[in-house]
């Protein structure tokens, strides 16, 4: 049991731990009596799954890591139905993908509470957007929460099972990147057993065909008028500060320590705060009488106006005298994520004040010299990545064969070959579309302008089982001529190593049945199908030659663990990791292995190539490509 | 008491950049503080850049440091301090490791690795108390490259301003870490203390 396990097992309830707020998220699920969860990993939301996962060797609930979104809250909204208390989490662009049943389940309704867990990545920090999921909340019509640090994350789960329960509905735990990757002290609270499971046939209202539809719409609307007295009453919608003073905000999530950062920074006291836990349905008297009782307002909320848009209608409405701030004005950007100089200097502005005594031009001056000088450190393929080989291969094969090559990637860590030297990566948009764009660039390019492209779908082990199969059966039937590689790397590596359908993990509790991403693509008739270790460098050009040869979809699956689990595995055998060295008295200084292979444990250092030994995992990658041999094991 | 002390530890991922600012926001609460800790990864698991904050004190609320409040920056890498050091308070301490490890930009020659002298000069503009240490070599020395980040965080122990006891990161080193590495953590620990310790004194 690891440590942090061990403390949220045994940790009496009162007492406090130091937890990430999607850890806390995940203790306050089985605090509510949890009976099912079920996720797809998504940073910023993944640690909550791996969370859930590990606790549930220990607690009485089922976790699953589900196929993909859609499916993970299928079953975690069956569960609800079923009188049993759930919830489910993903990333945000994760909503999309399970959209569909997302917004039938609002008419559907719930028995025992269930939590979506919505993660936003306001800045994109790890995402390929930074969408708002706060709509979500009103367009489908559900309650929604957002709390602003690791103990209300844990807390707010709890009061949402409750609001779900009174309303019927599930409840959206909206967070955004910075309360997830928080960590603080969060007091821990009693874990209630969950309900025995119930259902009972009812047509009227879960078979939601058009005459129940209509049936449901209405009731939706009716559970959202229990929400919104709802709102008016729970105590997480609170004021901060005396009540009396001129000047307020209203804001919510992450931003409230902004907020009072700012107020730390600025010393400052004489600024009321209404901190709204619940932001869907808004508490309009609540509103109505802050907005009443202040001069000026001032709106602090990341990315879309979605609290101001409503505060601004509602002021409309009620006819009240009062100048709001927000968005419009230019005082927040509508972009990004904030901090506290940003929400202080909003602050400076709306209500005329200052106190900030920090310099911020000479520092912004100071870090544009900076940045002219330090050359970017994206993220890039770690040392030991099996996708090195891949890429590399590639590389090789498309040269030898000499064709046009245009990529459609994908999202994981693959991605990362955007990077020089490789390079590799013309397209994407989300998860699985690699090989539904690739089919996109056939039908464009091969099919209408018989302009021989030499199209490539890059895909990864758990993209593929997420949402790539669809997209590769369709390219099967159009015949869409596409190289469709699979980079099975073992894991969903990039997200902190989940398993996928292509990997077992039972546990006491629980069995899986692994899914051979190959018995899959002959199943479904690929005109062509090699698995290769992208390791080998040879064996991996050479498929890639003959692949690109074929009509019809090739797929080439390159198995080859990632290095990060690898070399866990390998520490907990004992064997040891041993770096290579270059030998120069071969070495040539041809820059195969700094501008072909490009991994970052070889320097260009004094003119020569090095290996840190810090950094090589000893994958033999560089070695192969070494056309001088140049590059070996070294002692140990 | 402690009112905001804030830490910034960059580095390059795969260093132990995380791993420094777990153990010493573990260490703030185990003294008694409150501790807030920030973070960005799921990307960078090797290689890429890496900020981590660790915020101490009875007045912190959010996980970003704000620019112009950052106490001490832990640059593991001698370049990364240049990313954040905007941020620095005026007269703030920066512990930089002068172990270089090249962007991969740089090996392939589209890009030139700054001289760290003049990233030193640009930042005395903010604060001359940068102090430079080799905390790959001290690590070496302790017999265990990785405990790099464990060397500066002994570094970061000889400070004053930091209300952490060496004992209480030891005793989470031995806590954190595989049995057979205490030993060399441990050595790497006080070895980048007694360094750090030394620079503080001739510079007085």
């Amino acid at each position: 049991m690891s440590k942090l396990t061990e403390k949220l097992v045994n940790t009496k309830p009162g007492k406090s731990v130091f937890l990430l707020g999607n850890e806390a998220i995940a203790r306050g699920a089985i605090e509510a009596g949890i009976g099912v969860a079920s996720t797809y990993p998504g940073t910023p939301s993944s640690e909550i799954g791996d969370t859930l996962f590990t606790l549930s060797q220990f607690f009485d609930y089922y976790f699953e890591y589900s196929t993909n979104e859609k499916v993970a809250l299928e079953v975690a909204a069956t569960a609800a139905i079923s009188n049993v208390r759930s919830l489910v989490c993903m990333k945000h662009v994760g909503l999309n993908v399970a959209a569909d049943p997302f917004m039938t389940l609002a008419y559907v309704g719930v028995n025992g509470g269930m939590i979506i867990v919505s993660a936003d990545d306001p800045f994109a920090h790890s995402s390929q957007n930074e969408q708002d999921n706060r709509n979500y909340a009103r367009f489908a019509g559900i309650p929604m929460l957002e709390p602003s640090n690791p103990q209300e994350a844990k807390d707010f789960v709890k009061i949402g099972m409750e609001v779900s329960e009174k309303t019927k509905e599930p409840v959206i735990l909206r967070t955004t990147t910075r309360v997830n990757h928080m960590s603080s002290k969060v007091i821990l609270g009693e874990v209630i057993p969950h309900s025995k499971p119930h259902f009972e046939k009812n047509l009227k209202r879960y078979v939601t065909v058009p005459s129940v539809a209509r049936i449901r719409h209405k009731v939706l609307l009716e559970n959202l008028e229990k929400a919104k007295e709802i709102s008016e009453e729970i105590a997480i919608n609170r004021i901060i500060g005396s009540g009396d003073n001129k000047f307020g905000i209203i804001t919510s999530g992450i931003s409230i320590n902004y907020v009072l950062d700012a107020f730390h920074m600025l010393k400052i006291n004489n600024v009321d705060v209404l901190a709204l836990g619940m932001t869907y349905p808004l508490p309009e008297n609540k509103i109505t009488d802050f907005l009443s009782s202040h001069e000026k307002v001032l709106i602090v909320e990341e990315l879309e106006p979605f609290i101001e848009d409503q505060v601004k209608r509602i002021a409309f409405d009620k006819n009240i005298d009062v100048k709001i701030y927000g968005k419009y004005d230019n005082i927040l950007p509508r972009l990004y994520e904030f901090d506290a100089n940003i929400v202080s200097k909003a602050i400076e502005k709306a209500f005329n004040v200052s106190g900030s005594h920090i310099d911020f031009e000479k520092r912004r001056k100071i870090s544009e010299k900076l940045a002219s000088l330090i050359p970017p450190r994206p993220p890039v393929l770690c040392p030991g990545c099996p996708h090195r080989g891949t890429y590399f291969a590639i590389k090789q094969a498309v040269k030898k064969k000499n064709v046009k090559p245009i990529y459609s990637t994908d999202i994981g860590c693959y991605t990362l070959g955007i990077q020089d030297p490789m390079n590799i990566g013309d397209l994407l948009l989300c998860m699985g579309s690699s090989i539904g764009t690739a089919s996109g660039f056939s039908a464009t390019f091969n099919k209408l302008e018989k302009e021989k492209k030499k199209i490539f779908a890059l895909i990864g082990d758990s993209t593929f089982f997420h949402t790539g199969i669809p997209g590769m059966v369709n390219a099967i039937y159009n015949r869409h001529a596409v190289t469709f590689v699979v980079m099975d790397n073992l894991s969903t590596a990039m997200t902190g190593h989940q398993p996928h359908p292509g990997i077992k993990i039972d546990t006491p509790k629980k069995k899986t049945k692994p899914i051979k991403i190959e018995d899959v693509v002959n199943g479904v008739g690929a005109d062509y199908v090699k698995v290769v270790n992208p390791f080998i460098i040879s064996q991996t050009t050479k498929a890639f030659e003959e692949a690109i040869e074929k009509e019809g979809l090739s797929v080439v699956i390159a198995k080859g663990e990632c290095a990060l689990t690898a070399d866990r595995r390998k520490r907990k055998e004992g064997k040891k990791i041993i770096p290579f060295e270059i030998d120069y008295e071969k070495c040539t200084l041809c820059r195969v292995c700094v501008d072909e292979v490009g991994c970052p444990a070889i320097m260009w250092l004094d003119n020569k190539p090095v290996i840190s030994p810090l950094l090589c995992d000893g994958c033999s990658v560089c070695a192969q490509a070494c056309p001088e041999h140049a590059i070996r094991r070294g002692k140990q | 008491m402690i009112e905001e002390l804030n830490i910034a530890f960059i580095g390059v991922g795969g260093t132990g950049v995380i791993t420094a600012a777990q153990i010493i926001a573990e260490a703030a609460l185990k003294e008694g503080y409150n501790a807030v800790q920030g973070e960005i990864h799921g990307l960078a698991q090797r290689g890429g850049s890496v900020l981590c904050e660790v915020r101490i004190g009875s007045k912190v609320y959010g996980p970003i440091i704000p620019t112009g409040r950052t106490d001490i920056i832990v640059s593991l890498e001698p370049i990364e301090v240049g990313r954040i050091a905007h941020k620095i308070k005026d007269d703030g301490i920066v512990i930089m490791n002068t172990y270089k490890i090249l962007p991969p930009i740089v090996s392939e020659g589209k890009a030139e690795y700054p001289d760290v002298d003049k990233i030193k000069e640009i930042i005395s503009e903010l604060t001359q108390n940068i102090y430079s240490l080799d905390a790959y070599e001290i690590a070496k020395k302790a017999g265990f490259v990785q405990a790099m980040n464990i060397a500066m965080i002994g570094a970061l122990l000889a400070l004053e301003e930091l209300p952490i006891k060496r004992e209480t990161v030891e005793e989470i080193i031995k806590s954190r870490f595989r049995k057979e590495t205490h030993e060399s953590n441990i050595k790497a620990l006080e070895l980048g203390y007694n360094k750090m310790k030394d620079l503080l004194k001739n510079q007085k």
